[in-house]
């Protein structure tokens, strides 16, 4: 192979051809001219017309968002107007019904003070009706008893109403005595 | 080849060495050898079809990535999209709002000079098309046309050829030296270095990727004095593939940036 390339060299003339060879100019300008008519005609308008058409859905799709946008602010500051609102409402009611509870809670106390008053006021009443029976059947005991101590004693029948005078007298002594 | 490699080996003594060097670049016709127009042979040789497959190829990849364009696109629509991207970036930037018209002529450049760059290291081809003189050539010379025509389109042939070979704003002095000045560096020099630039890119790049593969297939085999040689190519030999496909896109984005940076001069004026 290498004898064969070393022939052929051998053949041809000298340096590099520097003209340029006619029958390769116009076969390549033909080739050329048949890629550049194919690149104006058939490529480039079915590109240029998926370009326009892309850069007119991004530039839609941008406005789209756009709008989107700013709808989506104002639905923020609505939003955030109710929740504003509905602070201010539910700290309203928080404030009523600590108010509500304050005043039932100062009216059940007063209403518990003046329950324990009269609860207080009934039991005293009761101990000195209680005690004043006592006091009374005490009484009635002891003049009986001493009515009956004084008869042992001087073995004689006193009459009622003296009976109750002695006796009388002696609670007395006994009153002052105490 | 072994012509090319002791070269190579001399430290470029090319001179009576390198002559069969062509070889490597100009391949002889083989399908319609007979064809002549006008006295011009058209005889379709390896380099033209080579050119065409890729153009083919590009031009199938374009159509099938944007014949269902859809808004959100697919993988390959994205492919697609992101190297008009790259031409419209630069349609933009260095032309401004009236760039965008070009950007078809800007992105064909573009993506055609990519893949004929690309055949140099593409495996089934390994012969970059732009190598060949007829290819910068006819690119400059297209970019030639386009910036002229686009600057008396845009200006008037009287003011575009008037503004550009007379600036405004400089001493009238320099109108002695002025004009040729700018006609050779806007009307010639241009044309000629965007040419020159692939073209010489081209040549380099093929050279250098034969001259490594070349130095595996012939030493390595060669136990055991060519194994260092050729187990050295063999790994360098992804670092110049890699390499080239760098100069590759390079030469691609050079070509166009330039196209436009001509085209927005004649847009503009002085």
């Amino acid at each position: 192979m290498i004898e064969a390339i070393t022939l052929l060299a051998a053949d041809s003339p000298g340096g590099i051809e520097l003209f340029p060879d006619w029958s390769e100019f116009i076969w390549g300008s033909v080739a050329f001219a048949i890629l550049l008519f194919g690149m104006l005609k058939l490529v480039f308008p079915k590109l240029n017309e998926t370009l326009a058409e892309r850069a007119s859905q991004i530039q839609g799709k941008m406005e789209e968002a756009d709008a989107k946008l700013q709808e989506a602010a104002a639905s923020k500051a609505d939003y955030e107007a109710s929740l504003a609102d509905a602070r201010g409402e539910a700290d309203r009611i928080i404030e009523e019904a600590k108010a509500a509870a304050d005043a039932l809670r100062q009216e059940a106390r007063t209403r518990a003070e003046a329950e324990a008053q009269q609860i207080l006021e009934r039991a005293e009443a009761s101990v000195a009706a209680e005690r004043d029976r006592v006091l009374q059947e005490l009484r009635g005991q002891v003049g009986a008893l001493s009515v009956e101590l004084a008869s042992r004693i001087v073995e004689r029948e006193l009459d009622a109403s003296t009976h109750e005078a002695l006796v009388d007298d002696y609670i007395r002594q006994l009153s002052s005595q105490n | 080849m072994i012509n090319v490699l002791a070269a190579a080996e001399w430290g470029g003594k090319f001179e009576g060495v390198l002559d069969p060097i062509n070889s490597l670049f100009d391949f002889p016709a083989y399908l319609l050898t007979d064809l002549e127009v006008f006295g011009i042979n058209l005889g379709i040789n390896r380099t033209i079809l080579i050119s065409w497959i890729m153009l083919a190829a590009v031009g199938l990849v374009f159509y099938l990535g944007t014949r269902k364009a859809t808004v959100v696109p697919s993988r390959f629509q994205a492919f697609v999209e992101m190297l008009v991207d790259v031409n419209r970036t630069i349609a933009l930037e260095i032309i401004g709002p009236k760039g965008l018209k070009f950007v078809p002529l800007l992105t064909t450049f573009f993506v055609a000079i990519f893949v004929l760059n690309f055949a140099k290291i593409f495996p089934l081809f390994m012969m970059p098309p732009t190598s060949r003189a007829a290819w910068p050539a006819f690119l400059a010379l297209t970019a030639w046309f386009v910036y002229i025509g686009v600057g008396i389109k845009e200006q008037g042939f009287g003011h575009y050829f008037g503004e550009t070979l007379f600036p405004p704003g400089v001493p009238k002095a320099l109108y002695i030296i002025l004009p040729p000045i700018e006609l050779l560096s806007n009307f010639v020099l241009r044309p000629f270095t965007l040419a020159v630039r692939l073209f010489a890119n081209m040549v380099a790049g093929h050279i250098l990727v034969v001259i490594t593969l070349v130095t595996i297939h012939v030493f390595l085999p060669s136990m055991p004095v060519g194994w260092t040689v050729g187990t050295m190519a063999l790994i360098v030999s992804p670092l110049v593939f890699a390499f080239e496909l760098f100069i590759i896109g390079l030469q691609a984005y050079i070509f166009t940036m330039l196209t436009a940076v001509y085209i927005g001069s004649s847009l503009e004026g002085h």
